[in-house]
Order: structure tokens, then C-alpha cells, then sequence
């Protein structure tokens, strides 16, 4: 009796549950007629997540860009997940018949090459960045493939290095903390900070570690390498500001912060709080926020004939973008320009941050 | 308490097994074995700081038992719910979703550089009250939709880290109350309050277990949920309960968490869930339930704190530490649980 009581009732159940479903996935079907309506081409942004402060920024600049040339913007987020990346995109350009402008951050290496022959088929305008197989080349693709831009990694790193030497008086151990072994920013980074320690023979590298770009990792990590060597560590190199700040909140826990200086790259908030009370010693950022608008208006001029692709230099379809420098000398005006309110991008300078060609 | 483990679970009622089916794992039981098999992970864990000890000394230094200690707070809280559920042979997948949650609560409703929130200590009890009631819904969602528990967690780990990504809009939002972060950077007695806060979870964990009837109960379910309905117990709402305490461990850790790193992102619990799964297993808690508890769950979570601490003080590279953690976790589960026993191995 009692068992035939719960079959009965797991059923009704599971049919409101498939009613409420369906309302749901009716709901979704209305929206994208609202898009649809659109003359004008639509924006669309493909980035990994909203859960990390760096496409988070990304998404924001790509709003601002949109709302000053006032055009409907659409954010796709592939969550780490290559085919749904894809597949969204895809569903975007037969949603926009093609009369649309892709500013995309693939989420791996291989996926920029469908997701290029996808728009070019549709007769849609994409530039991608960070990501993309080195025989994929935006002349390939005329015109539809506007540009790619990437930030160099092995200046980053590089740079970084050298402030936290300098930092530490030239001499001393220093411990660095890496990020996802297999990634291309990784591995670009830790050249960087190679190369820069084969120019300071002074500065012994006391072991190099891998935190996979995460706080919390770099935490635990943090710690052990402090029993490890203890006050021989003078400084902190970090591959990214995220692992910086986990190590600088193990540092604090023993009553080091702000007397082992961190480097870090991204320009996240938390490290540009640090660099102003000393803790960091400075950031490096490829601007995400500029990188999230920049990269529409890039493929929205083209679109709109404002300048013809197959007729740019080299160095405007596959550039290096200009990296912002965060240390103790700028970070109050950064601060303020960029944190404390909406940094002013002027949108028309197309080409105002190439700073070269990106190395075959 | 001799339960038997059986790998054949199912929430449903189809499955019977007769109770001839339990007896040659009783009679394994007699022969003997049983009691040296339980002490495997401590030996394990022994051997490990010996070896760990000898090639480095400066691994038992007390400043460094602290920072292992440290370590361990967040893990083992963590651990500490899970164990309840993996006893009663179901998964809780929703670790991370719901320590991200708890995390983001109190921060958001502590002093923060967000917004204007300064409720101090109400954050910490809101935070977890926000984890219990995350665990409750999983509860009530895998019993009353009769949904398995791996599919009803993983539906709320996804819930709690997308709410968690909304609240937080993506960024990371530093926590400013100086009391909560004093839970990680205060010592008493030599220890950062973060570590005795997980000792208490341990105690608490510790008495539910083996001094409650909700702590048998879920012992019984794991061991045979069939033959303990039969007995009279409410099945449905001890899973409920567990959940629920499952869920109000992880509102304690996503707490410690967030006390510990200063800030609330959305990817805070990011890794928390394998590690603390491990830990379990490594343990000598059966995946398939009924065997093990919570001082076996506090065994391995040392045994894989220790590890991480011992590969970085030995050196070892990072690019094959992954595959040392590999082995050292088979190598742990093959001696705490016997194999014989196993009918069938999935």
C-alpha cells in the first residue's frame, strides 16, 4: 500500500516538473525574436566564464563599448567547455543570419579554427584572441577575419621579474609559482621569468612551483615552500595576480605580508589594492576591459567598411597588444581611472595599443 | 558494529538481496583481518611522516605541524560531512557549489569593499545556515523526486556556483571584518582558530557518529538500506538529516575558506571536491558504504595533507607530483579495504 502510494506520487511529481520545464524552455525559445529585430549588426562576445574577475572586467568593457555605439550586445560563455563554445556561437550566427560582429576568447587552441570558418561562412566579422593554432592566419579568411590579438607573454613575466629583483636589491632567493603546466601563458610567462633571471646571476630562482592558476592552491603551496626554505625567500614571482594573492594570504598568516614583496600579472582588483599598500610589488594587465571592447569595435569597423581588412598590415591582423604596467609609481591614478570608475577608452583609436607583429 | 559492505546500492525498492547473500562477508569477518585492515591508513600515515622526516627534518618543526594543521582545517571540515553521506553509499557532489555559497554569503554580508553590509558574527551564522539549507534541498530533492544523490548534488553544486557567480558578479570581493579573518590569522594556544574550529567539527562529527542514533542510523543505511527500513527506520528523513549536516559541514568550511584567502570568488571550492573525496577513500571509507567513519576520514585527510607538504619539502617536481598523489591513493585504498570482500567491482 504504502509503496503503491509513493510511485503515485513520484509520478505527479515528475509531470509538474516536466510542465515547469517546458514553460521554461518555451521562455527561452521567445527571447531570441527579440534580437532578431535588429537591422543593425549584433555584438557577440564568447568568453570562458563569469566566474573570474578577468573576463568578468572583459564583459563589462565589451557592454561599454556596445552602449557607446549603441548596438544590441550578447555575452556567450562557454564554461571551459570547447564544443558548447562552439555550438553557442553557431546558434548565434544562424540566429543573426550572419549579420553579426564576434569579438571571441576561444576557450583552447583548436577551437578558433572552426569557430573562424563558421563566421566567414556566414559572412559574419570575428576577431579572436589569446587563442589560436599557429596556421590559422586572419588573411586566410578575407575579409571576415578581421584580426587576432594576443599580449606577450614572455614580456610579462620578464617585466614582472625584474621589478620584484630590483625590489628585493638585485640579490637574494625567490620562489615562483606557475600556472597550468600545458597552458600557452604559462609556459610564455615562465621564459620570461627564465630569461630574466639568466641577466641577475645573484638571484637564486629556490624552486619553481605549479598552482594552476588558482588562490586557493597557491595558498597551501604558499605555506609548504616557507618550511621549506623559510627566510631565504626575499620575494615571490607569480604567474598570475590570483595565486599571488593566495600566497600573500599565507604570508599573512605568519606575519610576512608586506615583507616578502609578490609579482603577479592580470591587474585584478585584489592585486591593485596590494600594490598600493606595499604588498605587491606591482601587476602587469593585458586590460581585459579594453580587450572586451576593442576587439568589437575592431571587427564592427570592419564590418561597417570603416577600413578594409585586406588592406591592413600584417601587424593589424596578428598583433601583440600593449600590456599596462601597475606598480607603486602609477597605482594611485590607476586607481582611480580604472577602479574607482569606468576607464575612458577612446574607440575609434583602433591601433593605438599594436605593439608588433606576433612571433611565428 | 559489523556491517557488510554492499557494492549493489539503489535508492529505489526494486533491489532485494537476501540476507544469505551478507553471510561470507561475516565469515571473512571472524577469520580475522578486519581489525588490521582498520589500522592500514594510520600506518600509512605513520610510515609517510617517518620517511617525510627523515629525508627533511625541518618537517617536524612545530612552525611547520602548524602550517600542516592550517592546511588541513578547510579539507577536513569538508571531509568530515562527506564522510556521513559516503556512509550511507551515496556521493555529495555539491562540495564546491555549496562551500562557494557559504563563502559568498558571508562575505557579501560581512564588512566587505562591495557593498555596505557589517553584521560581523550574524554573516558567519548566516553563511551557515545558507550551507544546511543547501544540503537540505539536496536531501529533499533526492529522496522526494527520487533522483540519485550523484545526480541531485551535481544539479546543486551547479546551483550554488552559478548563484555564487551572480551574487558576485564575477569578481572577487575581499572580506574586511577583521574578527572573521582573525578565525586565520588569531592563534590560541599556538594553533590559528581555523584549525580548532575543524578539531570542533571533528568532535561534533565524532559524537554524532558514534553516540547518536542518527549516527547508527546512517551506518545502517550504508550497510544495508533494505534490512534497516524493515527495521523500522525512517530511511527518508535520515538522509534528509544527513544531507542537511552534510551541508552545514560545508557552510563551516566555506567560512574557514573565505577567513583564510580574504576574499569570495565563485571558484573558491575549485579542486575541494576531489581532494576531499580522496581523503575520504584514502581513509578506509567504502565508496559503496557501511564501513569506515569519521576518525578514518580525519587519517586520510593528514595522510593527503602530509603528502602535499612532504613532496613540496622533498623537492619533488611539480610536473610529476600528480602522478606520485596517484599512486600514494591507490596504493592507500588497496591496503585499508579488503578486496576479497567485494562481490563486484565497478
Amino acid at each position: 500500500m504504502k509503496d503503491s502510494k509513493t510511485v503515485t506520487f513520484s509520478g505527479s511529481v515528475s509531470r509538474r516538473t516536466l510542465m515547469v520545464g517546458a514553460a521554461a524552455g518555451a521562455a527561452t525559445l521567445a527571447m531570441p525574436k527579440v534580437l532578431r529585430a535588429a537591422d543593425k549588426p549584433t555584438l557577440v562576445t564568447s568568453i570562458r566564464s563569469l566566474s573570474n574577475p578577468y573576463h568578468a572586467v572583459w564583459k563589462t568593457g565589451a557592454e561599454a563599448y556596445a552602449k557607446w555605439a549603441g548596438l544590441e550586445h550578447v555575452t556567450l560563455v562557454s564554461e571551459g567547455n570547447s564544443e558548447k563554445g562552439i555550438a553557442d556561437i553557431k546558434a548565434m550566427l544562424a540566429k543573426t543570419n550572419g549579420n553579426m560582429v564576434l569579438n571571441s576568447d576561444p576557450n583552447d587552441t583548436p577551437d578558433a579554427r572552426p569557430i573562424v570558418e563558421a563566421c566567414a561562412k556566414a559572412g559574419a566579422y570575428v576577431v579572436t584572441q589569446w587563442n589560436k593554432p599557429a596556421d590559422l592566419h586572419p588573411k586566410d579568411f578575407n575579409p571576415n577575419y578581421v584580426s587576432h590579438i594576443e599580449f606577450d607573454g614572455i614580456s610579462s613575466g620578464k617585466t614582472i621579474a625584474e621589478i620584484l629583483f630590483k625590489t628585493i636589491g638585485g640579490k637574494g632567493g625567490i620562489v615562483a609559482l606557475g600556472g597550468l603546466i600545458s597552458t600557452t601563458a604559462a609556459i610564455e610567462r615562465k621564459k620570461g621569468l627564465d630569461a630574466a633571471l639568466a641577466a641577475n646571476p645573484d638571484i637564486k630562482l629556490l624552486d619553481f612551483q605549479v598552482a594552476n592558476w588558482k588562490s586557493t592552491e597557491a595558498f597551501d603551496l604558499m605555506g609548504n615552500l616557507l618550511t621549506r626554505f623559510g627566510d631565504d625567500i626575499k620575494g615571490i614571482w607569480a604567474a598570475n595576480d590570483d595565486m599571488g594573492s593566495g600566497a600573500l594570504e599565507a604570508l599573512r598568516a605568519e606575519n610576512l605580508a608586506g615583507k616578502v614583496p609578490i609579482v603577479g600579472v592580470d591587474g585584478i582588483k585584489t592585486a591593485v589594492d596590494a600594490v598600493r599598500t606595499g604588498e605587491f610589488a606591482c601587476t602587469v594587465t593585458s586590460d581585459p576591459f579594453w580587450q572586451g571592447g576593442m576587439g568589437l569595435a575592431i571587427g564592427y569597423n570592419a564590418k561597417t567598411g570603416k577600413f578594409d581588412p585586406t588592406k591592413e598590415p600584417p601587424e593589424h591582423r596578428e598583433f601583440y597588444g600593449k600590456a599596462v604596467l601597475i606598480s607603486h609609481d602609477n597605482v594611485e591614478e590607476y586607481y582611480k581611472t580604472n577602479v574607482e570608475s569606468k576607464p575612458e577608452i577612446d574607440w575609434n583609436d583602433l591601433w593605438g595599443r599594436v605593439t608588433g607583429a606576433i612571433r611565428a | 558494529m559489523t556491517i557488510d559492505t554492499e557494492p549493489l546500492k539503489s535508492v529505489s525498492d526494486i533491489e532485494r538481496t537476501t540476507l544469505m547473500t551478507l553471510l561470507p562477508g561475516r565469515i571473512a569477518t571472524m577469520l580475522g583481518g578486519r581489525r588490521w585492515r582498520s589500522l592500514a591508513p594510520l600506518a600509512v600515515l605513520i610510515v609517510l611522516c617517518v620517511l617525510i622526516a627523515v629525508a627533511n627534518p625541518n618537517f617536524i618543526e612545530v612552525r611547520n605541524l602548524v602550517r600542516l594543521a592550517n592546511s588541513a582545517a578547510v579539507p577536513l571540515t569538508l571531509a568530515m560531512g562527506l564522510t556521513f553521506i559516503i556512509l550511507m553509499g551515496s556521493i555529495d557532489l555539491s562540495v564546491e557549489g555549496t562551500l562557494s555559497v557559504a563563502a559568498m554569503v558571508v562575505v557579501l554580508l560581512a564588512a566587505n569593499d562591495s557593498n555596505g553590509n557589517d553584521f560581523g558574527w550574524w554573516a558567519v551564522l548566516a553563511a551557515v545556515a545558507a550551507g544546511t539549507v543547501m544540503g537540505l534541498i539536496s536531501g529533499l530533492v533526492q529522496t522526494m523526486l527520487r533522483i540519485p544523490s550523484f545526480m541531485a548534488t551535481l544539479g546543486m553544486w551547479f546551483i550554488g556556483l552559478g548563484l555564487s557567480v551572480y551574487m558576485l558578479g564575477g569578481s572577487a570581493i575581499r572580506l574586511n571584518d577583521a574578527s572573521i579573518r582573525d578565525l586565520a590569522l588569531h592563534r590560541f594556544l599556538g594553533l590559528p582558530l581555523a584549525v580548532w574550529v575543524a578539531l570542533g567539527a571533528f568532535a561534533l562529527a565524532a559524537v554524532i557518529q558514534y553516540h547518536t542514533r542518527l549516527g547508527r542510523h546512517i551506518l545502517a543505511i550504508g550497510g544495508h538500506e533494505d534490512v534497516t527500513k524493515l527495521s523500522g527506520v525512517n530511511v527518508t528523513r535520515v538522509r534528509i538529516a544527513a544531507f542537511a549536516l552534510a551541508g552545514f559541514f560545508f557552510g563551516i568550511a566555506g567560512v574557514l575558506a573565505a577567513a583564510q584567502l580574504g576574499q569570495s570568488h565563485a571558484v573558491i571550492g575549485d579542486g575541494r571536491l576531489f581532494a576531499a573525496v580522496t581523503a575520504v577513500v584514502v581513509g578506509g571509507t567504502a565508496l559503496t558504504g557501511g564501513e569506515g567513519g569519521v576518525v578514518n576520514t580525519a587519517v586520510g585527510v593528514l595522510i593527503v595533507t602530509v603528502l602535499a607538504n612532504g613532496m613540496i619539502l622533498l623537492g619533488i617536481s611539480p610536473y610529476i607530483q600528480q602522478t606520485v598523489q596517484g599512486l600514494m591513493i591507490i596504493a592507500a585504498v588497496a591496503l585499508s579495504l579488503d578486496r576479497v570482500r567485494l562481490k563486484i567491482v565497478k
